[in-house]
């Protein structure tokens, strides 16, 4: 079971991991472009939108990555002392509390979230390229879904030897 | 409500991170208030609608370029060749280095990380002692991000919706005096430890560390000429930063394999972005809950009690952002104090740049300060150092850049000089 999980992480790392490359190198290539385009007096007006659209799946896939690494900012005083204490079996049930609480807030927020993309699939519009806003809106609920999973399954894996020494 | 407070700083305090207390925060004054949750989400969509939320990733990939290529060796041989003779010389190089560093990487810890290997050997070589080397790399990890395009001062921007070409160049009097305050330290510690032969000026050496450097002396130029010349936005200079950046890593100077060191800066730099962003997502909605609770008016309302005017408010400012400072790294500092104090500052009268370089100077001296200044833990990793050894080594600059402090808080003309 445990194997299973693990494999669906590394599904999800992988997979974030060459969306943010495409995402880097679209956002690069289409924001060099508005500045040569304007220079013959070109204006697109999607391009911004996709852009920052882009600028928004970055982030919840950086956060993505950020979670596997286990390196999101946190204030972190206790678990610094624990490992300085070389406490390390306190240190482990305190990052397993962290994780559960983070996976159980990110559930509520990735409902809360996906409750407004239902709302915008049916009052939203055709934002560029035949994309519909709540499909857009729809980043939100699906990035902070793949987190909430890492953190379940990081929870999941400190009950084994490998994810305990982690 | 009392215990559920608790229960989410306790949450905090055992190392929760800060994006989902952030979160947690809004899920319950949301509902609390009777407000539908989903709001939240309305709240995080709004980040995709800021026109400048593109810089924060390219120049942060930018900055990561270069931390992973040789740029770091190429400048401090510029800034060696033209500054080492001096006395505490190769001090005064590294503080400059790592000062243009930081600038670019957002003082996200990569500039003790990329040059601190670099550094330290070359300082304890010419005979600085252990203690003071430790403590100028610690410090200069986050000198420079007064500087532009420094992620904090992008954000504070954003945040505080202040216009940041302005931000930009309001931080650069202040960046200066800082480098030049932690400057003179050195020369005194330099000249009581010289006891190695004087390192002679050569200009053939200059010249030829130059043109060695030459594609990256010319980027900051560049980004500034770009955005006070008028030819570009600030996003347009991030996103030719980054190109840029690419271009001469990876096929002139040919230090990054495009195909096989590329992705991994991506993954690196997107993760310390996704980490930064997504606090600003998730706390979106918590600021903007406080705002329309009128809290800021409130504590204001507080303060008043106690603080009679400016000069007051600006020294209890500084305690507050200190102990904050101490507690919190800078961006979740931005992201969640910021919208509680510049209504408040507003009041008592200070100019919202001057705030914001009073603010990024608190935070930035918070980087060193016991017990969680994330420098000094960055350090204490990377020289294998007990982080009670950071905290005696980073002190003595601890109290410069307090004094530094002290004048920019209290002379805005440094801060407003350039700006009308």
């Amino acid at each position: 079971m445990v194997n299973l999980l693990r494999l669906i992480d590394k599904g999800i790392e992988k997979g974030s991991s060459y969306i943010l490359v495409l995402s880097i190198f679209l956002m690069l290539v289409f924001s060099v472009l508005i500045i040569v385009l304007r220079w013959i007096d070109i204006s697109i007006p999607w391009f911004e939108s996709f852009i920052r659209h882009l600028v928004l799946l970055a982030t919840f896939l950086g956060g993505v990555l950020a979670t596997g690494r286990g390196t999101h900012i946190g204030i972190d005083i206790l678990s610094k002392y624990l490992e300085g204490q070389k406490l390390t079996q306190y240190k482990v049930w305190v990052n397993r509390l962290t994780y559960l609480a983070s996976f159980g807030t990110l559930v509520w927020i990735t409902k809360a979230c996906y409750d407004f993309m239902i709302v915008e699939l049916e009052y939203g519009k055709v934002e560029f390229l035949g994309l519909h806003s709540g499909v857009l809106v729809g980043i939100i609920p699906f990035g902070l879904g793949l987190i909430a999973y890492r953190f379940l399954f990081k929870f999941i894996d400190s009950f084994t030897p490998a994810g305990a020494a982690q | 409500m009392i215990f559920i407070a608790l229960g989410i700083i306790a949450l905090a305090l055992i190392g929760t991170p800060i994006f989902v207390i952030m979160g947690l925060v809004s899920l319950v004054a949301f509902s609390n208030a009777g407000i539908e949750v989903s709001a939240i989400g309305i709240e995080i969509y709004k980040i995709a609608a800021a026109p400048t939320l593109l810089t924060i990733p390219l120049f942060t990939f930018a900055g990561y370029l270069m931390a992973e290529s040789g740029t770091p060796k190429r400048l401090f041989r510029l800034a060696d060749s033209a500054l080492g003779w001096m006395p505490g010389g190769v001090a005064i190089v590294s503080l400059v280095v790592c000062a243009f560093f930081t600038a670019f990487t957002g003082a996200s810890g990569v500039t003790i990380v990329a040059l601190g290997g670099l550094l330290y050997p070359i300082l304890i070589e010419e005979k600085y002692s252990s203690k003071f080397s430790l403590g100028l790399i610690t410090t200069s990890g986050s000198l420079g991000l007064l500087f532009p395009p420094s992620l904090p001062i992008i954000l504070y921007g954003l945040v505080a919706k202040v216009d940041i070409d302005t931000l930009f160049k309001a931080g650069i009097v202040p960046g200066i005096l800082l480098i030049v305050i932690l400057s003179a330290w050195s020369i005194r510690n330099g000249a009581k430890k010289e006891k190695n032969e004087k390192k002679v000026f050569s200009r053939t050496e200059l010249l030829a560390a130059l043109k060695g450097a030459i594609w990256e002396i010319l980027l900051p130029i560049g980004v500034l000429v770009g955005i006070y010349g008028g030819y570009t936005t600030v996003s347009e200079a991030a996103a030719l930063t980054a190109l840029y950046v690419l271009i001469i890593e990876c096929f002139i100077y040919k230090d990054l394999n495009f195909f096989k060191d590329v992705p991994k800066v991506i993954y690196d730099s997107m993760a310390l972005v996704g980490a930064i962003l997504l606090i600003l997502c998730c706390a979106m909605g918590v600021t903007n809950f406080l705002v329309d609770e009128e809290i800021p008016m409130q504590i204001l309302d507080w303060m008043r009690t106690f603080l009679t005017n400016k000069y007051s408010f600006l020294l209890f400012l500084n305690i507050f952002l200190l102990i904050v400072g101490t507690m919190m790294d800078i961006f979740s500092a931005i992201i969640v104090v910021v919208p509680l104090i510049t209504p408040i500052a507003a009041e008592f009268g200070v100019h919202p740049v001057h705030l914001a370089i009073i603010f990024l100077t608190n935070l930035e001296i918070g980087y060193i300060t016991p017990p969680v200044g994330l420098n000094l833990f960055i350090s204490s990793f990377r020289f294998k150092k007990p982080i009670t050894e950071l905290y005696r080594a980073s002190f003595p600059f601890l109290l410069l850049l307090v004094f530094a402090l002290i004048l920019i808080t209290y002379i805005p003309e440094i801060s407003l000089i350039w700006i009308k």
